[in-house]
């Protein structure tokens, strides 16, 4: 595809706007408090293709200053200070010039503020956007880590740091490090390599896909795991650490992907596969053996011992997000005045929960917790324009992520919650080692996508429940094209939603991978069953249709 | 005026001069445009260009590891 | 070669999955046990009052109302599987003993439990969870699951006797069949067989799809005949090769390759014998359901093993198969949408030849392939560069 020319603005219809007969009344309005929704036409500041602005929206005085303010300015700030203060800037210098996934990725982190915040006001847009400083601060710490530790930046030197950091795959929970947390770090090997990267910029995947692709894998498996492998090939991850423990979980491409993964990686590996049938109680002491086995394989191999005081001090910090994400939950589901969006939703809660407990999670929680109040208390409604609650179930489009971002502002779809928020939702017990181990395990086994995914039809089916239990209207159901799990249930789906007279939009996607099913081919499909079947006007036509087609 | 002042004052034109221009590159996403437009097509090509490690070359020892069980 | 004198008998029990044979072990009141799966011990399904078979979907080539159900998107052997349940194919079983193994096949018997496809009142779908790994957790663990999952519902559901007798005599059952299996088979390791792939292909297919005990027969029959067995005094094949991959039950698929001038070997795939016929030993003290679970953990080379040696000790296994069996190349299939096969031929397509120096053809395939003119070409590319190769080397 040809990379289009850079314009410069086009100032010559200036010339056109009658000055005399313009109502500066309602000028003077809209500048003061911002467009009203349907006049905004957010889809004419895009430029042709790039998904870049012509300018950035005017939200009104308020909120364009705290957007400049507090998002676009401290993020940057943020960024520099969380850079130096993890590991100094040379060593991002030095990784960045190394590795792909961070030099095509990482710079352009605010425009992915700027497309999960679009058209976003007041409580919604602040709430919403604290998630995404977390995941970015947290994304910061785990890269600077690795490229601290990293034999290949490192003149292929083993330092005290390569020595000190577990590596494991991004689906093994980052909560089974707890006991190691104050010696060690955990570092998830693909989640910022490659699964943040869909999310900011959905061109650098593709490099890893085909990569694996040109050494001989079919076309057909989970692109995911596609892209994990495809790393290795392109020989672009760190060596940051000596171990790396991998799992099953989500899928049979997870346990493809290791024997690839563990033939580059050509270090010890411990596998710690969580059962399928996990709903059988008969599995349980299996499971939790494997996890004290994985303990046994870190304290062998990293010589430093297991801590149980620091697996209940972490796990019992952990449990204080479940909590507030329950309670999140209880106002997103009995309210109208929950003021994060369907994005930071999903991102944030699948983010924080598959690394564990951090600091940062407490401190942008604690931002969240206040404007949370403050909605529920002042009755608030930070998505005014919804027209239907929606609940989103499977696997997400990566590369379009902030789909729903898109779907409130031109059709007034607000996504209250997504399937994959709603794994990992156990509290746990820390009162004895026994019930800690219970509960633990339980958690190790409610992991993204397999939480509903495997382990028998009737947790694809909670749909049904969740859609109840959260009042949703509609349903957005993910179709990754890709995934042999999802797709071997379709029929029933469609069964059901007919029955049970639902409506269902279909998302095609292939997870990270844009080609297969572009953006547009996604709104598209939205537009059409916004106006054949529900028989809609949008919000603000602008957005019905655009060329994004080279946007990050 | 006093010298702290005129530093004062210097300084706040400054403060001003530096913040109306983040603003400029905020508004009109001039970040986003270095960054579409030079920055990445700099970088990629560096990345294409750059020499890597036949990792179809890399050993694959049989019996390199053993097998990791622990008693209980 | 003379025929054997039963192979169109076997042939023709191939056809359908309610064969004949099945049909009479029905008619005395035995219990027909369905399972897809490898992990799931057919001997523990050839218990006494019951017979294992193993599901098939034969010229199955256009899965058209599991497609709405499954989507295109899935392994054609799942869907043949489902397609020929919602035709009525299966009606005659009276459970499924189902493993969450793999994704397609685990859907597939999800179906059977939320829909109502197979016309049996009794009829029971149970899922088994199976381990990973195969250490002293996995071993553990999968012997609870086979006494919950397996024996205590057929003694529930159908009064099956499972004791350790019971059991012992399952296996002895069982270990006739892998004798006479194993016997047959080693006739590949001649010079020059006595015996084609495909015929033992079919040899190998009816001992898992029909009853035991209905089938012994004429499994001592074809070895004795085996004995006298004559190869042609010209070879026809040009190479002999391996047979590696994932699920293939469909002997048109390796009756291609032998048209193409190959001899399959050894026959290193889902459905094939190795492993799969190696006898039980129930050591002295030990439960026969603990010799079970060992020997089933212990002789599967499922990619789906995720422990580092035991992926690595994969391709030495199929290197010792093919020295074994002295074949000159290895021929790796996997089912199209296959997600660990498509990984494990990935390595081994690159591995064999590069460590082991033995020729590859790294194929895809469909369920049912008897007529492709695209494998036929590759086939015959790969035993002649298999033929070049012997002749540069002075073989």
């Amino acid at each position: 595809m040809e990379m289009p020319k850079f314009k410069m603005p086009d100032l010559s219809k200036v010339k056109d706007i009658d000055f005399k007969n313009l109502d500066y009344i309602k000028l003077a309005k809209d500048f003061w408090y911002g467009k009203p929704h349907g006049e905004r036409r957010i889809g004419d500041l895009y430029e042709e293709k790039t998904g870049l602005y012509k300018h950035r929206e005017w939200r009104g005085v308020k909120d364009t200053f705290y957007y400049f303010n507090m998002i676009w300015l401290y993020n940057y700030i943020h960024m520099v200070s969380d850079i130096m203060r993890f590991n100094g800037l040379g060593v991002f210098a030095k990784g960045l010039w190394r590795y792909r996934w961070v030099g095509q990725t990482y710079l352009p982190v605010l425009h992915w503020f700027d497309r999960g915040m679009e058209g976003m006001r007041g409580e919604a847009l602040r709430a919403s956007a604290w998630h995404y400083r977390a995941m970015v601060c947290e994304t910061i710490r785990q890269f600077q880590r690795m490229f601290a530790a990293d034999t290949k930046l490192n003149g292929g030197k083993r330092n005290e740091l390569w020595y000190k950091t577990i590596a494991h795959d991004e689906t093994v929970a980052g909560a089974i490090f707890y006991p190691w947390r104050d010696e060690l770090d955990d570092v998830p090997l693909q989640m910022i390599p490659y699964f943040v990267t869909c999310h900011v910029n959905s061109h650098t995947v593709l490099n890893y896909i085909d990569a694996m692709q040109s050494i001989g894998l079919p076309g057909d498996p989970c692109p995911m795991c596609q892209a994990e492998s495809g790393i290795f090939v392109l020989d672009d991850y760190p060596d940051y650490s000596p171990v790396l423990v991998t799992s099953n979980e989500a899928c049979d491409g997870s346990v493809g992907t290791s024997i690839i993964t563990d033939w580059f990686w050509d270090k010890p590996l411990f596998a710690m596969p969580q059962p399928m049938q996990f709903d059988d109680p008969l599995v349980q002491k299996h499971c939790r053996n494997e996890i004290e086995q994985c303990w046994k394989f870190i304290e062998e191999q990293l010589g430093v011992p297991y801590s149980e005081e620091q697996l209940i001090k972490y796990q019992e910090s952990f449990n204080k997000l479940t909590e507030f994400e329950q309670e999140k939950w209880e106002v997103a589901a009995k309210t109208d005045f929950y003021p994060i969006n369907g994005v930071a939703q999903a991102l944030y809660r699948i983010y924080y929960s598959q690394d564990g407990d951090r600091p940062i999670w407490h401190e942008v929680d604690a931002h969240v917790r206040k404007i949370l109040t403050k909605c529920v208390e002042n009755k608030i409604n930070p998505f005014p324009e919804t027209r239907h609650r929606v609940i989103a179930w499977s696997c997400a489009p990566l590369y379009y992520s902030n789909w729903c971002t898109w779907a409130y502002n031109c059709w007034g779809l607000n996504c209250i919650i997504n399937m994959d928020s709603l794994m990992f939702d156990i509290v746990v017990r820390t009162d004895t080692h026994e019930h800690m181990m219970e509960d633990f395990t339980i958690y190790n086994e409610w992991a993204p996508m397999r939480r509903m995914a495997v382990g028998g039809y009737k947790h694809i089916f909670e749909l049904w429940e969740n859609k109840e239990r959260f009042n949703c209207d509609m349903v957005m159901m993910y179709d990754q094209v890709q995934c042999k799990g999802m797709d071997g249930v379709h029929g029933m789906f469609e069964d059901e939603f007919r029955n049970r007279n639902i409506h269902a939009i279909w998302m095609p996607h292939a997870l990270p991978d844009k080609r297969t099913v572009s953006r547009e081919e996604i709104r598209r499909l939205i537009n059409d069953y916004m106006t054949t079947v529900m028989h809609e006007e949008p919000l603000d036509p602008s957005l019905l249709d655009f060329d994004d087609s080279m946007s990050w | 005026m006093c010298k702290f002042g005129k530093f004062l004052k210097k300084f706040l034109h400054l403060a001003v001069g530096l913040y109306a221009l983040l603003f400029a590159v905020f508004y009109f996403d001039l970040d986003g445009k270095l960054l579409f437009y030079v920055v990445e097509p700099f970088l990629c090509k560096h990345y294409d260009d750059m020499p890597r490690k036949d990792v179809l070359k890399t050993e694959y020892s049989m019996d390199k590891f053993p097998k990791y069980e622990y008693g209980k | 070669m003379k025929d054997l004198k039963h192979l169109i008998y076997f042939e023709n029990l191939l056809q359908d999955a309610n064969n004949e044979l099945v049909q009479k072990a029905k008619a005395d009141g035995k219990y027909a046990l369905g399972y897809t799966c490898y992990f799931m011990p057919e001997v523990l399904l050839d218990l006494p009052g019951c017979f294992s078979v193993r599901l098939r979907a034969p010229n199955c080539t256009s899965p058209d109302i599991a497609t709405y159900y499954m989507t295109a998107r899935t392994c054609h052997y799942g869907r043949s599987l489902f397609e020929r349940a919602l035709e009525g194919g299966y009606n005659f079983l009276d459970a499924q003993m189902a493993t969450e193994t793999c994704t397609v096949t685990c859907r597939f018997q999800e179906h059977l439990q939320m829909m109502n496809i197979i016309q049996n009142p009794k009829f029971f779908c149970e899922f088994t969870d199976i381990p990973f790994k195969r250490n002293e957790n996995g071993y553990e663990h999968y012997r609870t699951q086979l006494q919950v999952h397996v024996l205590d519902k057929l003694h529930e559901n159908f009064g099956i006797d499972t004791s350790d007798e019971a059991l012992m005599k399952a296996i002895e059952e069982h270990n006739e069949v892998c004798r006479l299996i194993t016997e047959i088979g080693a006739y590949r390791k001649l010079a020059n067989p006595t015996i084609t792939g495909y015929e033992f292909q079919c040899i190998q297919l009816v001992s898992l799809v029909c009853p035991k005990y209905l089938i012994l027969p004429y499994l001592r029959e074809t070895a004795k005949e085996m004995k006298t067995r004559k190869p042609d005094s010209k070879p026809t094949w040009r190479c002999k090769v391996v047979l590696y991959g994932s699920e293939n039950d469909d002997p048109e698929f390796t009756k291609l390759i032998e048209s193409c001038g190959a001899l399959v070997v050894a026959d290193r795939h889902c459905y094939g014998s190795l492993p799969g016929r190696e006898e039980i030993v129930v050591a002295d003290g030990q439960s026969p359901l603990d010799a079970i679970t060992r020997h089933y953990l212990d002789t599967s080379m499922c990619p789906r093993f995720m422990p580092q040696d035991e992926m690595r000790n994969r391709k030495q296994q199929l290197a010792d198969i093919a020295k074994e069996y002295k074949a000159d190349g290895i021929i790796i299939e996997q089912n199209k949408f296959c997600e660990y096969w498509s990984y494990e031929r990935t390595i081994d397509t690159i591995i064999m030849p590069r460590d082991f120096g033995i020729p590859v053809c790294s194929i895809e395939k469909e369920y049912i392939n008897g007529a492709s003119g695209q494998l036929r070409t590759r086939f015959q590319a790969f035993i002649e560069s298999v033929e070049i190769k012997k002749i540069q080397e002075g073989k």
